[in-house]
């Protein structure tokens, strides 16, 4: 499992350099007016501002589809069912098999809003550090203990994977491994005990990690007056002179993001 | 169980976020009328970390494995922070492994948080019989129904949703059925799902009752 996000986030480009809440800002709209797309003539346009802002972030190829392989067998899924079973129009047919025209466009229509949000998204992480990220979303409103959650469990993702390795090793080493080929579809009563004392033990251990945390916090002054990790910045106030290319890279993207709405309900 | 990015139409990731909006804002004013609502931050931000890991678990039921949602079991280890958790274990899940997806975050979010938040309420139920509280029975009974419903109000959620907005051309009888039919085929994940919460809530029994929100014994 590969967690670290960062790893892309220092480059320079365009997208790189486009002021955190702005692009968070503008992005995410983008993404919602992806979503609203319902017409077939619109996804070449969709898929072309995709590819554009991708092409600007200089984010490598590899980041995308090393990204998109998980979710690419929700994606096979779509297209190996949708096709067949969705629609009343048949094209083509193979004795029970049937191809029907309905099914293929709206797999057509849902496998190009996937990539175009999909890749937004990962446009938006690529290019912006988490840090910068949560203090965007902080400024722009989200409560501060959502705000000190999102920081404190990202902190200990890695740590918290690395226990669970070498618990698993462990295991290993003493001998387990999943062996039941015998009864069917019935899970082996002693494997899951043993699956569910190794999830308690990671809680376990993540819960006294957490206490030894508090404590070192509580030192440092956390939670005296109730303050939270992050302060907010000031509000949200973009200097014209310094962000400038911020400002017009937001309203770019509001205008295009209005664009594919209003060209869809007209 | 996650509903990924382009697949539901704009209105309903908006009243999704809408509806996650107004649950985090029902969490978040419970969290605040404890005495001093940062001291759980730490705990509950690790074990969210931890549900995030251990959600890769895999169970093997042969010939193929699945990976539990621990819905049921976030909330009742964690309460009125399991919303919250689990809104960003989505987030991450979202950002980190494409699973799932940010326009979806909040019906997402809505699926799991809340019967999570049900399955909190079903697990505090035992308090009502009896005064045993350490009783392993009613643990065990109550965290096994935790995690059962936990897991099956979400599926039931998540079947509703992706078969009524999925374009095709069935009429609503094939449709319900559709809903019906898959609802009843998560009976035996439920049963693992509830049976796994189960083993795990008496561990932490056994372990560290703390993290159950029991004094221990003796």
């Amino acid at each position: 499992m590969k967690l670290a996000l960062d790893e892309y986030a220092h480059i320079n480009s365009p997208i790189h350099r486009w002021e955190t809440r702005s692009k968070l800002i503008g992005l995410i709209t983008l993404i919602f007016a992806f979503a609203f797309v319902k017409t077939l003539h619109l996804l070449p346009a969709m898929l072309l501002v995709t590819a554009l802002l991708y092409v600007a972030s200089r984010l490598p190829l590899s980041f995308l589809l090393m990204r998109l392989r998980y979710p690419g067998y929700f994606l096979l899924g779509v297209v190996l069912l949708l096709p067949f079973l969705s629609g009343e129009t048949v094209v083509w047919q193979w004795g029970a098999l049937t191809l029907r025209q309905e099914g293929i466009l709206a797999t057509i229509l849902i496998t190009c809003r996937f990539l175009s949000i999909v890749t937004i998204g990962f446009i938006l992480i690529g290019t912006t550090p988490i840090l910068k990220l949560i203090n965007a979303m902080r400024s722009l409103g989200l409560p501060p203990l959502l705000a000190d959650m999102m920081l404190l469990s990202y902190r200990y993702l890695f740590e918290i994977a690395n226990d669970l390795a070498t618990m698993q090793q462990g295991m290993r080493l003493r001998g387990f491994r999943s062996q039941s080929r015998k009864g069917l579809f019935i899970p082996n009563g002693q494997e899951l005990r043993r699956l569910a004392s190794l999830t308690g033990t990671l809680l376990v251990r993540s819960y006294e990690q957490s206490e030894r945390v508090y404590k070192a916090m509580k030192l440092r002054g956390y939670g005296a007056h109730s303050q939270p990790l992050l302060q907010s910045t000031a509000a949200f106030h973009l200097r014209w002179e310094r962000e400038a290319g911020s400002v017009i890279a937001l309203l770019l993207m509001l205008l295009v993001a209005s664009g594919f709405v209003i060209a869809e309900v007209v | 169980m996650h509903i990924p990015d382009g697949i539901l139409p704009a209105q309903v990731c908006i009243g999704g976020y809408a509806v996650t909006g107004l649950a985090t804002w029902y969490s978040l004013r419970h969290i605040n009328r404890k005495k001093d609502p940062t001291a759980d931050i730490p705990k509950a931000s690790l074990l969210t970390a931890a549900f995030f890991i251990a959600s890769s678990i895999h169970i093997p039921i042969p010939p193929a494995s699945v990976h539990l949602v621990l819905n049921g079991l976030l909330g009742t280890v964690l309460g009125y922070y399991a919303f919250p958790a689990i809104l960003i274990g989505l987030v991450f899940q979202a950002i980190i492994l494409g699973h799932g997806g940010l326009t979806t975050l909040g019906v997402n979010a809505a699926m799991m948080g809340i019967p999570a938040l049900v399955a909190y309420h079903i697990f505090q139920l035992r308090d009502r019989f009896g005064r045993r509280l350490n009783d392993r029975w009613f643990v065990g009974i109550f965290s096994f129904l935790a995690g059962a419903v936990g897991l099956g109000l979400a599926a039931i959620v998540f079947f509703i949703l992706v078969i009524t907005t999925i374009p095709s051309g069935f009429d609503v009888d094939v449709e319900r059925a559709a809903i019906i039919g898959l609802s009843l085929a998560h009976i035996p994940l439920m049963l693992i799902e509830g049976t796994f919460t189960a083993l795990l809530a008496l561990f932490l029994l056994r372990v560290k009752p703390a993290l159950l929100n029991i004094k221990s014994e003796g």
